[in-house]
């Protein structure tokens, strides 16, 4: 376990994060007092074993859950102080998400749900930027398109697009490859790394496969809500060989 | 399985609940109708029983045609009971008489009136047995200038006993003594409502006009004699065209007399409570489809581990049966609360109805589990069958069906055939002929009911596309909110329809009874601007009419010419129609004094003339008549009145137009002949003075001892009938609204389990920033555009049913369509209204969802 300095170019950090649920006897302790730091620019993935606390850490950083105690910031905003809605424009304006499935709003069309959070918060966005992502996305021609009319990888392509649309500080990525076969999951974790290396995005990512976490920067590894190790420049055999020495 | 039904139900209470209450609202109305009829019934029984009991026979004059709540009987001569007092075993015998506008004035000067009760006058027979009145408080009245009151009257207004009051009699107003209170029927009992002046029989028989004839003889024999025997001796003595009747008949006769407004109360009442009821079973059949849409999975597992269809269907049944149950009990008690309640509004009407007890019958309890069990059953039945048909293998799609199948040929094809059957049977009600109204009216009601469940079945059709136009400005006014609100409108055009249609059937009543009656003012409108020219119309705010007097005076005045109408019913003996078919009608006559008509009246004769009008034997008819029955002038015809009096008279002159009056016309002295009336219904009244408030006052000092009278210029008397038919609108848009508030439910039911269909939506758009302020917004809109979309709907409906029913008015009634635009957009914004409100409670639930549940929902 690495404890450094929070570097300037920090995109999000947590500082001695707690999270326990319910109280007493049957108190769970999902988050034990984290120090993590995301730096802005890099492809982060989380690992661990289920029950690990790698979802509710993610929740957590990305203003979907709150800390018991301990300190979440994205940028130099500390999110315990915010209020739920702000919260939420926060998340509009600042946090983009992909989640494992159920990405997209089933009546918008896909150009449609690309541009939601910009069009909830009644802004306009960068189309120049948004034309780039479409096209970087390969679905140009389907943008009209109804999710149920489009294929799993997609679909998954589609909530890449709109995480990225926004520019936001940070994009947190829920297992985004879970429900997909390894040919598209390779497609889509390319087109996330690319975000990262051509685009300049921060990408945090959650998931428990280890081709997936090895188009990462780094990865970070947790166990019973504590960050035990992390591994840079990562390759499967790499963390496979770092999980089985964690399980063990 | 049974116990899965129950529990699916205990699992979501407030669905239970609002599911439950829609039935719930439809048999508290059902309950209200019944216990509220009863209870009329039984107040007027218990009279009836009350004012015969010690009399057992009463004599009286035949009614010709009728009953008596068509007709008065001709009245017997005085001298008859000396003769009935002769025959064996007669223990007393006593004449009385009964005036409807008999008015006493109270010590303010407020004259005592009403427009449902008599406000009467009698005659207090001695006998205390065949008296129909109790003395509460002081002493019988004695001589000319002594009367009593009944004790309801005296409470209502302040009268006290002792002094002296001003009572308006038939032969004008006089000055009596107040020296006793009194009841009708037994002291236990309120009197219904009828105010009562009493006067000895010598005064009665003066003020009251009456000289020396009876209404009826009551009758007293003596204990232990044989009623049979002496009802045969009695009807010995008696003249022709008078008869006998026992006290049991007599109470018969008196209970059937109230029961012809007590029986159309009800069925008003019944009628309301189909249409909450007819309604509620579209609300409760959208409700199940959605639930066992949504518990697809877990009915297919089920399927899957080896339940049978018929287990799934029983289970969904069960569910419905307990729904059932729960809405006929509470609906029972909310029923009962009802019944007070309408009872309260007659009290405050129709002054003063008693205050007995609710009857709760077994009938009542019966009819409301049938209809609260059975419409709930039925609304289930199809969702039912559909679920037991859903297959074991139906788990495995990956997602709930957020769009419906569009239902194929089929739907298209059952629901024309469903609108044409529905057309055709509300086209015979309307259109055939029909000899009763209860078959027309069930005919009337099993076509509109058809023609709903047509509409029901059409409308996912067209739902898309009219939701689709109706939601356009969303988007530009309310942003992404307003686009997701329309596009979760039109997402699914088949549980729209369901929901929509609830409050398309409320609107299109409401809607329907708007255009007939604005159709009915416009009509009635033009109808009294042509044909009436008079200057005042005087009428009288009591039953009975103004007394003749009151037309003498304004004649003998000098103010212009004043011409009085009295409306009866005459029976047209030996004619026959265009078809050759002699028949036997009953219709309206109307007896005015033909001489002074054409100055209050522009009657537009087509044939004939009035000059020359033999008053003994002369008639006016109307056009319509003319055609009908292939009359000519100088043709004759038999007039039979309820006297028993005939008359024959030619046809003298054919007119087009009627406002006031009937289709035919006799003279007043002719009529005078024939009847015992000493009132005017109408007065119309033309003036020589040009300055219409000079006019006024003149008309206003003649009838300032009439307190009764109600003197008003063309306008006044316009806006009187145009402001009564909008009491009747407001009434029936009041019962109309319990139907537009199951709509209401409705939407908010519907709402409720979609916004639970989409928690894992919602939880996406709430994690990417939509805020819980835009989420409301959302839902908000999404019910307003389908609210907006039912009533839409149900205004076109509304107005076609409108003027299809005015077609079927004969012209004189309504011959004008005429569509009321300020109602309609009221009715449209009430929808609008209806959305916002329905979709309170979903929007709220929403907003409080926590957004990683979710998300992570299944």
């Amino acid at each position: 376990m690495t404890v450094q300095a929070p570097p300037i170019h920090a995109a999000a950090r947590a500082v001695a994060a707690s999270k326990i649920y319910g109280s007493g006897d049957t108190a769970v302790r999902a988050l034990d007092a984290i120090d993590v730091t995301f730096e802005q620019g890099r492809f982060t993935a989380i690992m661990g074993p289920s029950g690990s606390g790698k979802s509710t850490l993610m929740h957590c950083m990305a203003g979907l859950d709150t800390v018991t105690s301990g300190q979440v910031l994205i940028g130099d905003v500390d999110l315990s102080q915010l209020s739920e809605r702000d919260l939420t424009l926060l998340r509009r304006d600042a946090v983009g998400f992909v989640f494992q499935a159920f990405n997209l709003v089933p009546t918008l069309s896909a150009i449609e749900n690309i541009t939601l959070p910009m069009d909830l918060a009644g802004s306009k966005g960068d189309s120049e930027w948004i034309d780039e992502v479409v096209d970087a996305t390969g679905l140009a021609d389907r943008v009209r398109h109804r999710p149920n009319e489009l294929s799993g990888g997609q679909q998954q392509r589609v909530a890449v697009a709109r995480a990225l649309a926004g520019r936001p500080q940070i994009i947190f990525a829920d297992e985004p490859t879970g429900n997909l076969d390894s040919n598209t999951s390779a497609e889509i974790l390319s087109f996330v790394k690319r975000a990262v290396t051509e685009m300049g995005q921060t990408v945090v990512m959650v998931t428990h496969d280890a081709v997936s976490a090895s188009y990462a920067d780094r990865v970070v590894f947790l166990v019973d809500g504590k960050i035990v190790d992390e591994l840079a420049d990562p390759t499967p055999e790499r963390i496979r060989a770092h999980m089985n020495q964690l399980g063990a | 399985m049974l116990r899965l039904g129950l529990k699916s139900l205990l699992a979501n209470k407030i669905r239970f609940a609002l599911t439950a209450s829609t039935i719930m609202i439809g048999v508290a109305f059902v309950v209200a109708a019944f216990v509220t009829a009863d209870s009329l019934r039984g107040t007027f029984g218990d009279l009836a029983e009350d004012i015969n009991t010690g009399t057992e026979f009463t004599i009286r004059g035949q009614l010709a045609f009728g009953d008596l709540t068509e007709g008065i009987p001709p009245p017997v001569p005085e001298s008859l009971v000396e003769r009935v007092l002769a025959v064996e075993g007669v223990a007393a015998a006593e004449g009385g008489f009964f005036v409807d506008g008999v008015i006493p004035v109270d010590g303010s000067g407020v004259a005592v009136t009403s427009f449902g009760p008599p406000v009467a006058g009698s005659n207090w027979t001695v006998d205390e047995q065949i008296s129909q009145f109790f003395l509460i408080t002081g002493e019988r009245p004695v001589g000319m200038t002594e009367f009593a009151l009944d004790v309801g009257t005296v409470a209502d207004y302040d009268f006290e006993l002792g002094r002296d009051y001003e009572v308006i009699t038939p032969t004008g107003p006089r000055t009596f003594t107040l020296t006793g209170t009194m009841q009708f029927g037994f002291p236990d009992n309120a009197g219904a409502g009828a105010t009562f002046s009493l006067f000895d029989k010598q005064t009665a028989q003066e003020v009251l006009g009456y000289g020396d004839e009876f209404d009826q003889i009551g009758v007293r024999v003596e204990p232990g004699t044989d009623l049979a025997a002496a009802e045969q001796q009695l009807a010995a003595v008696l003249p022709d065209g008078v008869e006998i009747i026992s006290a049991a008949d007599a109470t018969e006769e008196f209970s059937d007399a109230f029961e012809t407004f007590i029986g159309p109360l009800q069925t008003i009442l019944l009628a309301f409570a189909f249409v909450v009821l007819f309604v509620s079973a579209f609300i409760i059949s959208n409700t199940f489809n959605i639930v066992l849409g949504q518990r697809i999975r877990e009915l297919s597992l089920l399927r899957a581990v080896g339940a049978t269809p018929r287990q799934i269907r029983r289970s969904v049944l069960t569910e419905s049966l307990a729904i059932g149950v729960v809405a006929s009990v509470v609906g029972l008690g909310l029923g009962m609360a009802g019944a007070l309640g309408i009872r309260a509004i007659f009290s405050t009407f129709a002054a003063g109805l008693p205050s007995g007890s609710l009857p709760l019958s077994l009938r009542t309890v019966i009819w409301a589990a049938v209809v609260g069990i059975g419409f709930t059953v039925a609304a289930s039945l199809v969702p039912a069958i559909k679920a037991s048909r859903i297959s074991p293998m139906a788990g495995l799609q990956e997602e709930y069906a957020t769009t419906s199948r569009q239902g194929g040929v089929m739907r298209p094809v059952v629901g024309g055939l469903l609108l044409a059957a529905g057309l055709a049977l509300t086209g015979l009600a309307l259109f055939g002929d029909f000899d009763s109204a209860t078959p027309q009216l069930i005919t009337l009601a099993a076509g509109g009911a058809i023609v709903f469940i047509a509409v029901a079945v059409l409308s996912p059709l067209v739902a898309g596309a009219i939701v689709g136009a109706i939601s356009r400005p969303l988007p530009w006014r309310f942003g992404t909110p307003g686009q997701l609100a329309r596009n979760n409108a039109m997402r699914n055009p088949r549980r729209t329809a369901a929901t929509a249609v609830a409050l398309t059937i409320g609107l299109s009543l409401v809607t329907m009874v708007a255009v007939m009656a604005e159709s009915l003012k416009v009509s009635f409108g033009e109808r009294f601007s042509t044909a009436v020219t008079a200057d005042f119309v005087i009428t009288a705010n009591t039953q009975a009419g103004l007394p003749k007097p009151a037309g003498s005076e304004l004649r003998a005045a000098g103010l212009g010419t004043v011409v009085g109408f009295d409306f009866d019913r005459v029976e047209l003996a030996g004619l026959s129609d265009v078809d050759g078919i002699v028949t036997e009608l009953i219709t309206d006559v109307t007896a005015v004094d033909v001489a002074g008509l054409a100055a209050v009246a522009d009657l537009d004769i087509t044939a004939g003339s009035l000059g020359g009008f033999d008053p003994a034997a002369g008639v006016l008819i109307h056009e319509d008549a003319a055609a009908d029955y292939g009359l000519d002038i100088g043709d004759e015809v038999v007039l039979g009145f309820v006297s028993g009096d005939e008359r024959v008279v030619s046809v003298e002159a054919v007119f087009t137009r009627n406002a006031l009056w009937s289709d035919w016309i006799i003279d007043q002295s002719l009529y005078a002949e024939v009847s015992t009336t000493s009132f005017d219904d109408i007065l119309l009244v033309a003036t020589t003075i040009d300055d219409p408030e000079a006019a006024r006052a003149a008309v206003d000092r003649v009838l300032e001892t009439y307190p009764q009278a109600d003197v008003d210029d063309r306008q006044e008397f316009q806006a009187g009938i145009e402001s009564n038919l909008n009491t009747v609108l407001v009434i029936s848009t009041v019962f109309l609204g319990f139907a537009l508030l199951i709509a209401l439910i409705g939407i908010v039911n519907t709402l409720t389990l979609s916004v639970f269909e989409r928690t894992r939506e919602i939880g996406l758009m709430r994690a990417v920033g939509m805020t819980g302020r835009q989420l409301r917004r959302m839902i908000r809109w999404e019910a307003v555009a389908v609210a907006l979309y039912g009533a839409l709907v149900g205004l076109v409906l509304g107005l076609a049913f409108g003027v299809a029913t005015i077609a079927a008015i004969p012209d004189d009634i309504i011959g004008t369509v005429a569509v009321p635009i300020v109602w309609l957009v009221v009715f449209l914004a009430l929808s609008l209204v209806f959305g916002l409100i329905a979709a309170l409670f979903p929007a709220f639930r929403a907003s409080r969802m926590n957004v990683l549940a979710a998300i992570a929902d299944e």
